[in-house]
């Protein structure tokens, strides 16, 4: 059966810590609030382990799905932080950064909770851009020559005096 | 113990086919397992070595008629060392060298990667990988020095939509049989398809490279041998000078 809703909002309640949903249900025109008490969640708590919870819950994980993996965990990332004792600012500042693609930020050398988040966003967007089979235009061999069409210099060499490059 | 885990890449498989190994290296999070995944598609299972960090993907292929077995070996977040164990290069026969063409660090890292597998592994066949090019299609539009300077073919790819993924692991994969079999020719050939190449001198030695594989005697003139010396080593008995 087809899913009918579609999310428009999401956002997290810490008193006591739940996660909250607005959506539409297509096959009703109404728009609906969902809220998934996130129970046994304490600082300690491994993030995976409620998303993991909330995915085998019968009632949550049709709801849960409208999620992008990124966003659960960063919402869940605000509500740990906030059970830690971090202000929601500083929290925030931290979920945005962690979110953020920096093109000269060497990812070897971040925490792997930063580097998860970070591969999250790469996710979502590769996902978007995926062609699976199935797909009307997918096809297993793409050969494309870019040789000829070579224009100009990436600009990435020339910099500084690199001696290996 | 540990090393009990893994194959022995210079000997036949179990129904006497060819076995090879070809190791992807580069930054974290370039797409070096979405890579060997969209080869192998979906629905493959690569198998867990924990002990070393890294991830095994099988492929059985055949080339020119003949079964081989393709180990691709994936780093498993061990990149985040800044280098790989020993056992990661351990006979590899290729590798498949990667960055992320929207991350410029990932592409200012690749010296210390080749450097890496130089160490251990001096000669094998190395092809570099710009992924991620449907983010920017404008990074096809571009050059990049590395790959040239260093004599490696290159290659603009897509795990998402699976522009030239195909091509570089096929091409990869002959490229590891070509440096088994101690031939340059495949080499030779990629390289011929790039614009004003120049062949680095060191894969004009690649056939006295390595002594553990073949006759294991380092020639002298080694600096002259040409592609008729190669020819000959390859199809005469006669290892008998040094």
């Amino acid at each position: 059966m087809a899913d009918t809703l579609q999310l428009l909002k999401c956002g997290v309640r810490f008193e006591p810590p739940t996660l909250v949903l607005s959506y539409k249900d297509w096959k009703s025109g109404k728009l609906r609030r969902r809220s998934m008490p996130l129970r046994n969640f304490n600082k300690n708590t491994g993030i995976d382990r409620i998303i993991e919870d909330l995915n085998s819950n019968p009632r949550h994980s049709r709801f849960i799905r409208l999620l992008s993996s990124a966003q659960l965990q960063r919402l869940l990332t605000i509500v740990k932080d906030k059970l830690s004792g971090l202000s929601l600012e500083a929290s925030i500042a931290r979920n945005n950064a962690m979110d953020t693609i920096n093109p000269e930020e060497n990812l070897n050398r971040v925490d792997p909770e930063t580097l998860q988040r970070k591969k999250l966003i790469m996710d979502t967007s590769f996902e978007q851009k995926r062609k699976k089979p199935g797909d009307p235009d997918f096809q297993y061999n793409v050969e494309v020559d870019f040789e000829t069409a070579v224009v100009e210099t990436s600009g990435w060499d020339s910099e500084e005096s690199d001696m290996d490059f | 113990m540990a090393e009990n885990t893994q194959p022995d890449y210079d000997k036949p498989g179990d129904e006497g086919e060819e076995r090879i190994k070809v190791i992807c290296l580069g930054d974290s999070a370039v797409g070096k397992s979405k890579l060997v995944e969209r080869f192998l598609m979906d629905g493959y299972k690569p198998q867990q070595l924990s002990t070393f960090a890294l991830t095994l993907f099988t492929h059985t292929t055949e080339v020119d008629g003949k079964k081989v077995t393709v180990d691709f070996w994936d780093t498993a977040g061990q990149e985040r060392f800044n280098s790989m164990h020993p056992s990661y290069y351990h006979q590899a026969q290729a590798c498949i060298l990667v960055f992320d063409c929207t991350r410029k660090i990932t592409y200012k890292n690749l010296p210390e990667w080749l450097k890496d597998l130089r160490t251990y592994r001096p000669e094998i066949p190395c092809l570099c990988a710009a992924n991620k090019i449907d983010e920017d299609m404008s990074m096809t539009q571009k050059t990049f020095a590395f790959a040239k300077k260093h004599s490696m073919p290159f290659y603009f790819v897509s795990a998402a939509d699976g522009t030239n993924v195909v091509k570089l692991f096929r091409d990869s994969i002959r490229a590891a049989l070509a440096y088994k079999h101690n031939s340059t020719d495949f080499m030779d050939e990629i390289m011929k398809e790039l614009e004003n190449f120049e062949l680095d001198p060191k894969y004009n030695s690649k056939l006295n490279q390595d002594g553990t594989q073949r006759n294991g005697k380092d020639s002298p003139d080694e600096e002259d041998v040409d592609r008729e010396a190669k020819d000959d080593k390859n199809n005469t008995t006669d290892t008998g000078q040094s």
